[in-house]
């Protein structure tokens, strides 16, 4: 999968330096390691408890992969991040979130900033009806970035960071909806790249997707991490026992064990955890 | 068994629900087909040489010396008919001659007095003419063969009269001339009957040819010419040749048509190898030949609809239907928006909704009556029926359309769509205007595409609003005017204009000059239905090109 033109992933880019990075001032003082860390956080979709009381930290760089049951809040959790549950009517948050040390539920953060720092692909591939080279750009543009000779240069790079530039580098201004399914989920994580995000967070990104397309993005993973911390949602426990450095299992909404993968997989504290990963759960 | 059920069940209605669409289907034909087929000969008929000349003398169309041409050839056989008409007319409808024979004698009393004749000659003259004049009027009043010709021989013998020699009083004599051929080959005993016929005979030979010659040019231009299609000369020739009357056999018999041939009414007269002339001569006569007359679209009527075509009606409908999409489209999807993305689900929302539903049952008549008090009486800046206030009724009109088929569009965007956006840091109002409503396009587009037609169509919200049946086309102004006032450039906005769909109204309720015209009532019709299938194709383009592009093709 190691592509030759694949430029080696350092955050030397000039722009990131650049960027400012107005968070809320409400500083939480944790290891400078953790890009997230949540503390006794709970999320609430009206009377009903999504996430319970989670603390964790993120390690800066990391892949960590979070597991368990369907419903068991860890997609709520992962949405919680860059606030995408703010979506739907009627949620609520408690407890502190922090994204490089700023808590995300703050009232004077700024979300657009946010969601710039913490980008997101979801389950289902979902470019843009635009060419791929508008489906990269969104976010540059967004940013205010209009000289032509810039945006193909981010084009470019995160087509290449994405391993998809050999694929679609004649048919740019082709429809994003003509690439095959994994190609449109490299194509999003690629149009999340391009916002030079410290943070990337993976819902369920192979769950509609061929073994080979989902290995590839898998290597895709593994050639992010250390340039981004990723946060990872899956169903499959071979898929997070490959990718990830850390596991989270959560259950009930509740986080249940947090420990390095291969520890967790190979020999977890909790009973539960036991049960969930050698299919005995429920 | 249950499997066969199932089948039958499921093929029974396959094969109903397929009946019904092409039920559907075939009453759309049968109304339209009628329509377009009456319709396009409107357009694509047979002319005759009078419809050249009228192109020629209206829009200075065709070539002058091909017309010339054409127009030489028909005087050529439409003189011998004239001829004839005209001199058998002299012996029936004495009328005229009887007034001439006064003229002539009061000409020649002035004669006798400018050559100052004295006065002893000058009374005997007279009288000699009077007795001349008498003989002659009472020849041409009578109805006795055998009286008439004893009159015109006693005439006649005054012809050599010395009083008489070089002096307009010689008219007399010519007359006599005339009136004795005549007498002596028409039954005169008939003559009732005969000039009855002959009326109708010569108003179907104007109706065919144009105004007799020497006839004074009539006012108006449908009298100026003849037959300028095939389908109405035929009707002519029917009447020029054949005769229809209703006859009862015998008492408390009930009538029966019968249709007799002028041929044979006129038999035995000078006219009688009229009517075999028209039709040995018909070809040469209205040289008809096949037009596709597409400037139909173009050109503005004249006569109330008896000639010409529907262009100013067209404009005015294009009008009327673009402004109004120009205020119902944004405010609209605009309203839409709102309420999918902004509004939430509040009672009062509901209420909004609801509104918005009823109002796109109202009739629109009632809309009709609110543009005109509103936009007509209560808003001062418009203050008179124009496009203006029309458009905007019409746009009312078609707004809850607009907004319920956006509402529909904007929801069933996907949405990971919005989230993909709004991940990427994009704002509310950037994600609505960037990803949302280009996704929904295709669906707003099916709503503006419903609501176009509409426009285009309806007549009620229209027609106290800014509509006639005739008037000035909008004007425009020119880029001077406009230099020197820029207000000009919207000055048409607050002019009435004629519209296709009151037009079709108008021409087929209101106007009895366009009655006699059914193609034209038929082709506005048509016409009206071809623009509204262009404004929709046109859209549908843009919908399926736009769907294209969402689904990557």
């Amino acid at each position: 999968m190691e592509t030759p033109e694949t430029v080696p992933l350092k955050k030397t880019d000039a722009g990131h330096a650049a960027r400012p990075q107005q968070f809320a001032q409400a500083a939480v003082t944790e290891s400078s390691e953790a890009v997230i860390s949540a503390r006794q956080f709970s999320f609430f979709y009206g009377a009903k408890c999504g996430v319970d009381q989670v603390s964790m930290a993120i390690r800066s760089g990391s892949v960590t992969a979070i597991i368990g049951p369907s419903g068991c809040g860890k997609s709520t959790f992962l949405r919680s991040i860059n606030r995408m549950n703010d979506l739907i009517p009627g949620s609520r948050a408690q407890g502190v979130l922090a994204v490089n040390g700023h808590n995300v539920y703050d009232k004077r953060t700024n979300l657009v900033n946010l969601r710039q720092q913490v980008g997101m692909v979801f389950q289902k591939p979902n470019p843009f009806a635009k060419s791929i080279y508008d489906n990269i750009c969104y976010g540059p543009r967004l940013q205010g970035i209009r000289s032509r000779g810039r945006l193909s240069e981010i084009v470019e790079k995160c087509l290449r960071d994405a391993a998809l530039w050999d694929e679609v580098k004649d048919d740019l201004h082709k429809s994003a909806l003509a690439l095959s399914g994994g190609q449109q989920q490299r194509l999003c994580i690629a149009r999340t790249l391009a916002t030079r995000p410290n943070v990337v967070l993976m819902d369920e990104p192979c769950s509609a997707l061929d073994p080979i397309a989902t290995a590839r993005i898998e290597d895709l993973i593994a050639q992010l991490k250390g340039a981004y911390t990723i946060v990872i949602v899956t169903h499959n426990m071979q898929q997070a026992a490959r990718v990830s450095d850390e596991t989270a299992f959560f259950c009930l909404g509740k986080l249940i064990e947090y420990d390095r993968t291969e520890k967790l997989f190979t020999n977890p504290s909790k009973k539960e955890t036991e049960d969930y990963i050698t299919g005995r759960f429920g | 068994m249950k499997t066969l059920l199932r089948q039958i069940q499921d093929k029974g209605f396959t094969t109903a629900s397929a009946g019904a669409v092409l039920l559907i289907a075939a009453a759309l034909l049968v109304v339209l087909i009628p329509m377009f087929g009456r319709g396009i000969t409107a357009v694509i008929f047979t002319e005759t040489v009078e419809f050249r000349r009228l192109q020629k003398d209206l829009h200075g169309r065709g070539d002058n010396e091909h017309l010339a041409r054409a127009l030489a050839d028909a005087a050529a056989v439409r003189e011998p008919i004239y001829t004839m008409l005209r001199e058998f007319s002299e012996g029936i409808d004495t009328e005229p001659l009887v007034k001439q024979a006064r003229d002539v004698y009061q000409k020649y009393g002035e004669y006798l007095n400018y050559h100052n004749t004295p006065k002893e000659q000058y009374s005997d003259y007279r009288k000699q003419a009077k007795d001349v004049r008498d003989g002659l009027v009472d020849a041409l009043e009578s109805d006795d063969r055998q009286t008439v010709l004893d009159d015109l021989d006693a005439v006649l013998k005054e012809k050599d009269n010395p009083a008489f020699a070089d002096s307009p009083a010689m008219e007399f004599f010519a007359m006599a001339q005339r009136y004795k051929k005549i007498a002596e080959t028409v039954d005169l005993s008939h003559r009732a009957e005969y000039l009855t016929n002959l009326q109708e005979v010569t108003a179907a030979i104007r109706q065919l040819l144009g105004p007799l010659p020497g006839e004074p040019t009539p006012p108006l231009w449908m009298d100026q010419y003849g037959a300028t299609r095939l389908d109405m000369a035929l009707k002519a020739r029917a009447a020029l040749l054949y005769d229809e009357q209703w006859i009862s056999d015998g008492p408390g018999k009930p009538m029966v048509k019968h249709i007799i041939a002028r041929k044979e009414q006129f038999a035995g007269t000078p006219l009688e190898p009229l009517f075999d002339r028209v039709e040995a001569d018909w070809d040469k006569l209205l040289q008809p030949r096949l037009r596709i007359y597409w400037q139909y679209f173009f050109d503005d009527w004249v006569n109330s609809h008896y000639f010409g075509g529907v262009g100013p009606e067209i404009l005015g409908t294009l009008l009327l239907t673009l402004m109004s999409m120009c205020v119902a489209i944004p405010l609209g999807v605009i309203s839409a928006a709102y309420l999918v993305e902004y509004a939430g689900d509040t009672v009062w929302i509901k209420i909004i909704r609801m509104c918005i539903n009823t109002l796109a049952g109202v009739p629109s008549i009632v809309y009709g009556l609110f543009g005109l008090a509103f936009f007509v009486v209560t808003i001062g800046a418009i203050g008179k029926p124009c496009i203006l206030a029309a458009s905007l009724t019409l746009s009312i009109l078609v707004l809850p359309v607009i907004i319920r088929a956006s509402e529909e569009a904007i929801r069933a965007v996907p949405q990971t769509y919005r989230e993909a956006s709004l991940a990427l840091g994009a704002g509310k109002f950037r994600t609505l205007v960037l990803v949302t409503l280009p996704a929904a396009g295709p669906g707003i587009l099916t709503g503006i595409i419903l609501s176009l037609s509409r426009a285009a169509g309806e007549t009620a919200p229209i027609l106290f609003t800014g509509v006639v049946a005739m008037g000035p086309i909008p004007n425009f102004g020119s880029p001077s005017q406009w230099l020197e006032n820029p207000g000009s450039l919207f000055g048409w906005l607050f002019q009435p204009t004629r519209a296709l769909s009151y037009g079709s109204y108008d021409i087929a309720v209101g106007d009895r000059i366009s009655m006699l015209a059914p193609h034209q009532q038929f082709g506005m019709a048509m016409t009206l239905i071809l623009l509204t299938v262009a404004l929709n194709v046109a859209a549908i383009l843009i919908r399926s090109r736009l769907s294209r592009k969402l689904r990557g093709c």
